[in-house]
């Protein structure tokens, strides 16, 4: 695919198909970490800032710590159970 | 990929609705600039095909995981999960696995 990147006429390329193939992942990937932190935010939201106060308690941080935690490893497990079929 | 599977039909059918448009604007030098580009496309192709299936799971994974969630974790997230709460996760995506079959046949009847 190399090959095909660079004219042989010498002049610098306008694109390559390499660097769009780069920049595809790289906005792909920005696309699915903004996705899942905004799950994040919800799920712990709700599971454990059940009734606002004035600050953030010791107990709610620290279920906020947990269910983040947590969430990450249940994704794991989703991804296992799809492709480790028992 | 070898020059000789460039005449193979399901090749030949991948790159036909490219082929008026690519083509038109080469010089055809014996066929080889032609057969040059064909090859590139073909690679160009498979990638993205194979991101788009790479897209997918990973959006049927984040789905999955989000509902999942809602029905297994019922209480305040603890330090580990209890042994119920990840056997309700696995087995709740492998039954979303089997409805989506039993949804497809009956879709198909």
């Amino acid at each position: 695919m190399d090959s095909f990147s660079s004219p042989s006429s010498g002049s610098s390329p306008k694109f390559s198909t390499d660097d769009i193939m780069s920049q595809l992942r790289t906005q792909l990937e920005q696309a699915y970490a903004e996705e899942f932190l905004e799950t994040v935010r919800g799920k712990c939201f709700d599971k454990c800032i059940t009734k606002p106060g004035s600050s953030l308690s010791g107990s709610e941080s620290s279920c906020i710590s947990r269910c983040v935690d947590r969430y990450i490893e249940a994704t794991g497990i989703i991804g296992k159970a799809l492709f480790n079929q028992r | 990929m070898d020059p000789s599977s460039m005449n193979s039909p399901e090749l030949q059918n991948l790159l036909a609705p490219y082929d008026s448009w690519i083509l038109g604007k080469l010089l055809d030098a014996g066929g080889k600039v032609a057969t040059s580009v064909k090859l590139y496309l073909t690679s160009v192709i498979e990638y993205f095909q194979q991101e788009k299936q790479k897209a997918m799971i990973s959006e049927m994974i984040s789905k999955l995981t989000s509902a999942c969630w809602d029905k297994c974790i019922t209480g305040s997230p603890g330090s580990k999960f209890s042994s119920s709460e990840a056997n309700c996760l696995t087995n709740c995506a492998q039954r979303y696995m089997d409805m989506s079959l039993i949804i497809m046949k009956r879709l198909q009847q």
